[in-house]
């Protein structure tokens, strides 16, 4: 016996739900989607279970994770009821239903909350630089660590308790019964899909888009690790400074045609953007072009005469890595990764 | 007169020429007694051979006229009319079938089929041979038109008939004018009221000096026929005089002791005995309900307007056709339906629409604000069982027009639609998607498992399997369960048994031919508009009203109408008046008439319809029927008969 919640409808809409009530269940959007199968099918269903309100039914479902939202199924709704959206919206409001701290979902609702969260840690990052007494060198240095120790925590404190409520919703709560083995065995879907993100291959007419995202994700773990690891603010190794170099340019001017793309609003896609959209390609834009920067008045030997490019370049990052990795659209590339990884399990147990 | 006679013999393009030897046909039937000229043709009916059709009339003097070739159903009229465009009464014309009725049939015998198609071409010349000119009856048509309710369609045929300078008499047999559509609020697509359009053809009405308009009136009895209706119409009195001082009246209304429940509000609300207070009042006179007065007198002691005197008057009223625009009943559930009249909660559809327009600011239902609505549709349509097999058409409309209203004007309510389909056709569809992007929840049951209802103590729980949700058991508790009813007829309907008006297997008033005769019905000169005829918008109301009122006016517009003259006659010498032929007559045609002082059977051309039923039945065989004489069919008989 389910109940009807005609209430969760308006919350959706809080997540960026559009106009998805006016469904009248045609099933036009299942049968454009060239990923839906008849034995995972969306998204008619995805719509009718967001209509009636059946959160129990949609937490426990990986459907909006195998959606990649090439928008077919939005311009061939008679209904301008708008599936692809609210598969999107549906990704946002699952975020916020595996996030353990709440944290998620208030951003995700509340623009103000959002732009208070990026002034404190402004004003963070601020008084921390006035009480080293704007000293570059033990700002860099701390920076450095930040980087690290932000990782290790995030993952640890948040992330990874999210999976396993995410784990918990789509396989322990449903009671799938799931051999250690198949766990193991599945694992290379994970890495695949985490990497690659092949199946949005299989949208219509997506390769550029895949491969920009392609080299963005190769592009930003690489940045990742030279920066972490190579230290490449500090590297004297010529190597490593290019490779800096190019991983930086990559990301901004990948970026920067995603926002393009926004603007333009010239694909489903992009015609529709929450807050958390623009703040995920904005700050990695301006991740990889401040880096670049960065070392560039470094080489230019330029950066000690201006301190404030770094103080810059290390508030975006701040904010990046408190915010909207932890709690931003930054989670959908692991719960994507984890969405495809439960499927493959849940399948094999079936 | 010497009978000359043509016959055309018709190919039909190998139809008929494949199994049938047109040209042995015609030889055979060329020496015939009375035949001048025979022919054979490709096609009968082409311009071609119409053509030389009038020429050989035209030059042959030809006085009969017969074409063997296909149905009557499909070419008599045509070269009926060929025998006119070539000056012979086109009575003189004889058709015989020998495609449907040889050629197609004995494809498998050609010699036999030839044979058949001659002798049917003989008894065809046979009769052909009797053959006379024949005028049409003529009958005085009284110009004047009757309408039967003044709902929409009433008044809107009033009016239109009024336009076209044709008296109307207008007979409602309510107080009040309106019908239905008083009692709806706002209306899609402009949320018009009912008030509102009521009250515009109301004043559109009145102001015309030829529309007579009686209220509390019925028709009680109706003697005569096409051009000649003679109606006795019962005027029950209001007791309350016209003008009056509204002041007194309502200490009046006031005083009264009686309460009973106000039909207008679906009996939701109460009125007392005397009362005028519907929202769209039309006249606006108060009145008296005599069934529940009891005439304790306290209204007549405060205000001096109100008299007990006033008597029932029974006019007589002459018209040459009759309208009938009585409407619809909203469908009454039975006991127990989805819970009516079991759980306190559960209303119909006009019911809940009276709610939306009585309660202001909160939706109240028993002391209790409404927050949750379930809808259950086609209650009383599209039945498996109770009979009603039809969809109401207007109902899905209503109740998504009406869950729009609530949600406007209460935006705290929620609204379920337990539907079996939605059928909102044309621009209404917009209200489902209006419906729909607003948040109402529509769910759809299987056709063998409707919702159902059960109690829980305080809310009704309506549970129902799915289908958009893959046939899931769902259930919603509601405050306020609405049955969304559907249309039936009236269930006072004396005045159509009256006009002996035929009704189809939905009860409700039956046209002639639901496509191309829609508003006319076998009664002649009596035609149907709105809802009496089945269910209908205001739109296809307003719709057939005019067509009726044109198709009305049609038959008086030239104060004479022409009928077919092929009808009985009695002889009145043979006729000994034994009342066989007038019980066997399905139209009331024959009556009793008196010929000196002898009985006989008098029929009456206008209400006769040639049919024949009368002729077998007489005893002293005192009946013939034009054009169909014994005469005729017996060198019919003859002509087949013979080898």
């Amino acid at each position: 016996m389910a109940n009807i919640d005609p209430k969760f409808g308006e919350a959706l809409k809080e997540y960026g739900g559009v106009n998805f009530n006016a469904c009248y269940n045609c099933g036009n959007c299942t049968a454009v989607c060239s990923l839906s199968t008849p034995e995972d099918s969306f998204p008619r269903e995805m719509v009718r279970l967001s209509v009636l309100g059946l959160q129990d039914d949609l937490k426990s479902s990986l459907k909006p994770w195998l959606c990649y939202y090439c928008g077919e199924c939005t311009t061939h709704c008679p209904q301008t009821a708008n599936p692809g959206e609210l598969m999107m919206s549906l990704r946002r409001w699952l975020t916020s239903q595996y996030d353990w701290t709440g944290l998620s979902g208030l951003l995700y609702k509340s623009l103000p909350l959002s732009i208070i969260a990026f002034v404190l840690t402004t004003i963070g990052v601020i008084a921390f630089a006035a009480y080293e007494s704007f000293n570059l060198e033990t700002i860099i240095h701390f920076g450095h660590y930040f980087e690290m120790i932000a990782i290790g925590a995030v993952f640890t404190f948040i992330l990874l308790p999210n999976i396993i409520r995410m784990w918990w919703f789509v396989i322990l709560k449903p009671k799938i019964q799931v051999s250690f083995s198949t766990y193991v065995k599945s694992i290379r879907e994970l890495i695949v899909h985490m990497f690659t993100q092949k199946r949005s291959l299989g949208c219509d007419d997506n390769q550029v888009r895949w491969f920009e995202h392609l080299i963005l994700v190769f592009g930003y773990l690489a940045l990742l690790f030279t920066t972490v690891f190579l230290d490449w603010f500090s590297s004297q190794n010529l190597f490593v400074i290019i490779l800096g170099y190019v991983e930086s340019v990559v990301i901004f001017v990948v970026t920067f045609d995603f926002m393009g793309s926004r603007i333009k609003k010239n694909k489903e896609i992009n015609k529709f953007s929450q807050p958390s959209d623009w703040f995920f390609v904005i700050w990695l834009f301006l991740m990889g072009l401040t880096a670049f920067i960065v070392r560039a008045f470094i080489d230019l030997d330029i950066l000690e005469t201006n301190s404030w490019m770094y103080l810059l370049h290390l508030t975006v990052l701040v904010q990046w890595a408190l915010i909207i990795v932890p709690f931003g659209k930054w989670t959908h590339f692991l719960y994507r990764s984890f969405a495809m990884y439960f499927d493959k399990v849940k399948k094999m147990s079936a | 007169m010497e009978k000359k006679i043509g016959v055309y013999v018709c190919h039909c393009g190998g139809n008929i020429s494949d199994y049938v030897d047109v040209e042995k046909v015609r030889q055979a039937i060329e020496d015939e007694g009375g035949v001048m000229l025979a022919k054979t043709t490709m096609f009968a009916c082409s311009d071609s051979n119409q053509k030389d059709m009038v020429d050989d009339i035209k030059k042959n003097d030809l006085n009969g006229v017969v074409v063997a070739s296909c149905s009557p159903k499909l070419h008599l009229t045509t070269f009926g009319n060929v025998s006119e465009r070539a000056g012979l009464n086109k009575y003189n014309y004889v058709h015989a079938n020998i495609r449907e009725q040889v050629s197609w049939a004995h494809s498998d015998d050609k010699a036999g089929a030839t044979e058949k198609a001659i002798h049917i071409v003989r008894a065809a010349i046979a009769k052909a041979r009797f053959t006379e000119s024949l005028e049409p009856n003529k009958i005085e048509a009284q110009k004047a038109v009757a309408i039967i309710g003044s709902g929409v369609a009433g008044m809107k045929a009033a009016i239109e008939l009024s336009n076209m300078d044709c008296p109307v008499y207008i007979i409602e047999r309510e107080f009040f004018i309106g019908g239905r559509v008083s009692q709806w609020g706002a209306m899609f697509t402009t949320n018009e009221t009912g008030k509102e359009v009521v009250t515009r053809l109301y004043n559109d009405m009145i102001r015309r000096p030829n529309v007579t308009v009686f209220t509390g009136a019925e028709v009680i009895t109706n003697v005569g026929s096409i051009g000649d209706f003679k109606l006795k119409v019962k005027i029950t009195p209001r007791y309350v005089k016209e003008k009056c001082d509204r002041g007194k009246l309502q200490q009046a209304i006031d005083a009264c002791p009686v309460v009973v429940p106000d039909e207008f509000n679906f009996n939701i609300t109460s009125r007392k005995a005397i009362y005028h207070n519907f929202p769209s009042e039309y006249p606006q006179a108060a009145v008296i309900d005599m069934k529940s007065c009891t005439r304790c007198g306290k209204c007549e002691s405060i205000c001096d307007n109100i008299d007990f005197s006033q008597k029932e008057e029974i006019l007589d009223i002459h018209v040459g056709s009759v309208l009938m625009a009585t409407g619809f009943d909203p469908y009454t559930p039975h006991d127990g339906e989805f819970g009516y009249n079991e759980f306190a909660n559960v209303v119909t559809l006009p019911q809940f629409k009276r709610m939306i327009e009585l309660n202001e600011n909160k939706l109240m239902h028993q002391g209790k604000e409404v927050k949750n609505i379930a809808y259950i549709y086609c209650v009383g349509s599209r039945q498996e069982e109770g009979g009603n097999t039809y969809c109401s058409r207007y109902c899905c409309t209503s109740a998504i027009h009406a869950s729009l209203l609530v949600k406007k004007k209460y935006p705290s309510v929620y609204n379920y639609h337990f539907n079996r389909g939605i059928r909102t056709y044309g621009k209404q569809e917009s209200l489902y998607y209006d419906s729909s992007a607003q948040g109402d929840i529509y769910l759809q049951a299987y056709e063998d498992a409707l919702p159902v209802v059960t109690w829980n103590g305080s809310n009704s729980i309506v549970k129902i399997n799915d289908i958009l949700t893959g046939g899931r058991e769902m259930e919603v508790e509601a405050d306020l369960v609405v049955l969304v009813t559907g249309m039936v007829p009236r269930a006072e309907n004396s005045v159509g048994t009256l006009f002996k008006l035929p009704k189809g297997r939905d009860k409700f008033f039956n046209e002639i031919h639901m496509k191309l005769r829609p508003v006319e019905t076998f009664i002649d000169g009596v035609t149907i508009a709105g809802a009496c005829q089945g269910p209908k918008n205001i739109m296809e109301s307003v719709n057939s009203a005019l067509s009726a009122a044109t198709k009305s006016f049609s038959y008086v517009s030239k104060g004479e109408l022409e009928t077919e003259p092929i009808v009985a006659v009695i002889d009145p010498v043979l006729c000994t008046w034994c009342d066989a032929c007038s019980k066997a007559c399905p139209f009331d045609a024959i009556s009793m008439t008196k010929d000196g002082t002898k009985s006989i059977a008098l029929i009456n051309n206008s209400v006769c319809k040639g049919c024949g039923m009368c002729l077998p039945v007489c005893p002293t065989d005192a009946i013939e029927l034009i054009a169909y004489s014994n005469n005729e069919i017996e060198s019919m008989i003859d002509a087949l008969a013979h080898d």
